[in-house]
């Protein structure tokens, strides 16, 4: 969801006649949706798969896949693969258009969840009942309202602490484990004048969302946090602000820096040891040269209260149908294809990923920072997606305004609650 | 007393020729489809909640109500005043100035009208990445700064939100200035020379020839400029958008960014037409006011 987009710029043209071009960007979207089309006018015909795996590396990987597919001979899929920028803003397009694509790449949890809740998506139960060795957690999260499955999941991965284990050993500091050791670990690392804790907030302000997560689902727990990003609960309530006194005492440790460039650059700083530690999910490592890797170490957000039930945050991504393809029977087939072992194994050994396979039968890259990271996400009690992916798209830029506020002028944070709430019912309204 | 009809020249019927016809109805209809009809729908959608999956929904003038208490479009209507104000008078001067400066044709001229064009050609987007490196944290702004002993003012440009606006206000004159030198060149060139000469002859210093002279012929031009400047204005999305995308917390927001971001990022349809609607309708004030009075200076003249 982040990355900057050239492919954008064809939208915006249409936006550029001003006066009345402005006001017919509304209707953009319908006049889009022509084009939107996918090639499934027969039963038996063609599957259109919109991916929006367009790294280099994930573009291969999902290429193969199809390629693997077809000579199956259970159907012939096409691989259409778009920016993501331009697939998320178009995907509510492809979606209602008549002739929609048949299946998509996305996200679990209540993104599929709020298509399925307005009949878009295809009822993939039929799939899911060969998946039976799937863990319930995951069955779960691809289940709308209605109990029935939705989406079915491809791979997911961690966010943490990562950190060079060369720069932790040079500067003999070990993992914390509690709040208060971390803090304590800052208060070393600034005193050796390295800013502590990096961050890439220029071009990509959601990662401060990661933040808010992981203190909201340390400090109230998960369901809370999942009552709150579902609009039934408000974010100026106190047990919010509680999560923002806890950030408040870590605030001084950010580097400065942090404000001005995106997580690319973060993740560039962090590997050239000029800025300690950087809590982020684990495709910060595609941008990162491969000698570094082997150096890479996390550790999980420090525990702030030994009551509150350990959860994690674990974005699945995977795939979903639309309910309008003219040839089910071909997408289920695609789709069952897509939770097997070997399909993803074969996308985790073509991708540069540090993803875990979805499938418990497949296997995972054995390296030990992806075994750490499974057994982190094994042992935790509750797993949460993101900040999106909990609640919308639409929810995002309301989190990441009151975020980089708060960053800048943490002593206003009650106004910046107070607008938060104002700009989230709005989103909830509609 | 009634003319006979017969000494009347004989009016002969404007035929409409089917080659003018087509030249007219055909760009009228694909107007029709692309331009106007997703305009008038642009109106409609203002009154209705809509979040372009299901079907839009009338609420009358809700959006302009929750318009007129929304601190965030007051602060993006004010951003682009400012904008206005400063990106069209700064260009304005600045093209102008150029453009005197570079009019009369000695050595190397053109390699400087050429080097002050050049930033017109690149898209906005690689204007927006070159500057975006140019304000980076240990960049080249904070090295000149540093360099000259001002390493107090160092700031994130772009994450600073008493920076932000200006700091996309500047690549976005640097392209402009070039753009209005270039109009006011060829309106320069088109002052005939003998006015000058009659001006000089008449004893007119070189400040009352500028102003006497110089300028009341440039009217027509300045009529381009100024729609130019002020459709610039009001549809600079792609600058903003790849420097700061509005932030840091609306800081540096325009109108037209808060359209995108409300219509395709919070899904709200309904209202990013009504500001849509807003941004329509300043445009025309501002551009409706200058040709009328235009006009009427014409009729009194």
């Amino acid at each position: 969801m982040s990355d900057f987009d050239p492919g954008r710029r064809r939208f915006l043209g249409h936006l550029g006649l001003l006066g009345a071009g402005a006001l017919g960007a509304g209707s953009l979207l319908s006049a889009c949706a022509s084009s939107a089309g996918g090639s499934s006018d027969k039963a038996s015909g063609a599957i259109t798969l919109q991916s929006n795996l367009s790294s280099p590396q994930a573009k291969t990987a999902m290429e193969k896949l199809v390629a693997d597919f077809n000579k199956l001979g259970k159907g012939t899929t096409t691989l259409n693969t778009v920016a993501s920028e331009t697939f998320r803003t178009q995907l509510p397009t492809y979606l209602t258009s008549a002739n929609p694509p048949d299946v998509y790449t996305w996200y679990a949890g209540s993104v599929a969840n709020d298509y399925a809740s307005k009949n878009l998506l295809l009822d993939v139960s039929d799939v899911w009942k060969g998946l039976a060795d799937y863990p319930q957690s995951l069955r779960t999260l691809s289940t709308d309202a209605a109990g029935k499955q939705v989406f079915v999941p491809m791979n997911n991965y961690w966010w943490g602490f990562f950190y060079r284990k060369s720069n932790f050993a040079k500067w003999g500091v070990q993992e914390p484990k509690t709040w208060t050791e971390f803090l304590a670990l800052c208060q070393t690392l600034q005193g050796k004048g390295i800013p502590p804790i990096g961050i890439g907030l220029g071009d990509t302000p959601w990662v401060a969302s990661a933040w808010f997560d992981y203190l909201n689902i340390r400090v109230n727990g998960a369901p809370f946090h999942r009552e709150l990003l579902a609009g039934k609960q408000r974010f100026d309530d106190p047990k919010v602000k509680a999560v923002f006194t806890k950030w408040a005492e870590a605030l001084p440790y950010f580097d400065p820096k942090g404000k001005a460039y995106p997580f690319q650059e973060a993740t560039t700083a962090l590997l050239a040891g000029k800025t300690g530690m950087f809590l982020i999910g684990t495709f910060f490592a595609d941008a990162a040269p491969k000698d570094a890797l082997g150096d890479l170490d996390f550790f999980r957000f420090p525990i702030i209260d030994p009551a509150v039930p350990v959860a994690e945050e674990a974005p699945t991504d995977g795939f979903f149908a639309s309910a309008k393809t003219a040839n089910p029977a071909g997408t289920k087939a695609l789709l069952t294809y897509l939770a097997s072992a070997e399909a993803q194994e074969a996308y985790i050994q073509s991708s540069s990923g540090i993803v875990l396979p979805a499938n418990p039968k497949a296997k995972a890259a054995d390296s030990p920072l992806v075994v750490k990271g499974k057994a982190m996400l094994d042992s935790a009690k509750e797993l949460t997606q993101f900040f999106n992916r909990d609640s919308s798209d639409a929810l995002q830029p309301t989190a990441d305004t009151a975020l980089t506020k708060f960053i800048d002028k943490p002593d206003q944070i009650d106004a910046i609650l107070r607008e938060w709430q104002t700009s989230a019912e709005k989103v909830f309204k509609g | 007393m009634a003319v006979p009809v017969s000494t009347l020249p004989r009016r002969r019927q404007p035929r409409l020729s089917p080659l003018l016809a087509a030249f007219v109805l055909v760009p009228f209809a694909i107007e029709s489809v692309w331009v106007f009809w997703p305009a008038l729908q642009g109106f409609w959608f203002s009154f209705t909640r809509w979040d372009g999956m299901t079907p839009p929904r009338f609420v009358g003038v809700d959006n302009y109500t929750e318009l007129a208490g929304d601190p965030t479009f007051r602060g993006a209507l004010l951003n682009t005043v400012i904008w206005l104000l400063l990106f069209g008078g700064l260009s304005v001067a600045g093209g102008f100035g150029m453009a005197l400066l570079l009019q009369r044709d000695r050595r190397g001229v053109g390699f400087y009208r050429a080097a002050l064009f050049t930033p017109v050609v690149f898209s906005l987007v690689v204007t927006a990445l070159v500057w975006r490196v140019f304000y980076q944290p240990d960049g080249l702004a904070d090295t000149i700064l540093r360099g000259v002993g001002l390493e107090h003012l160092i700031r994130p440009w772009l994450a600073d939100p008493d920076t932000a606006l200006y700091a996309v206000i500047l690549p976005a004159l640097w392209r402009q200035i070039g753009y209005v030198m270039v109009l006011y060149l060829a309106g320069l060139k088109a002052i005939d020379p003998a006015l000058h000469e009659a001006a000089r002859v008449d004893g007119a210093s070189a400040w009352q020839r500028l102003w006497k002279v110089t300028v009341p012929q440039l009217k027509g031009v300045n009529a381009v400029v100024l729609s130019v400047i002020v459709i610039d204005s009001l549809r600079s999305f792609d600058i903003v958008w790849s420097l700061t995308r509005g932030g840091p917390y609306h800081s540096s927001e325009l109108l037209s960014t808060y359209m995108y971001s409300t219509a395709f990022q919070g899904l709200r349809l309904g209202y990013a037409s009504a500001i849509a609607v807003v941004i329509f309708l300043l445009a025309l004030a501002v551009i409706l006011g200058y040709l009328v009075r235009a006009f009427r200076e014409e009729e009194n003249a």
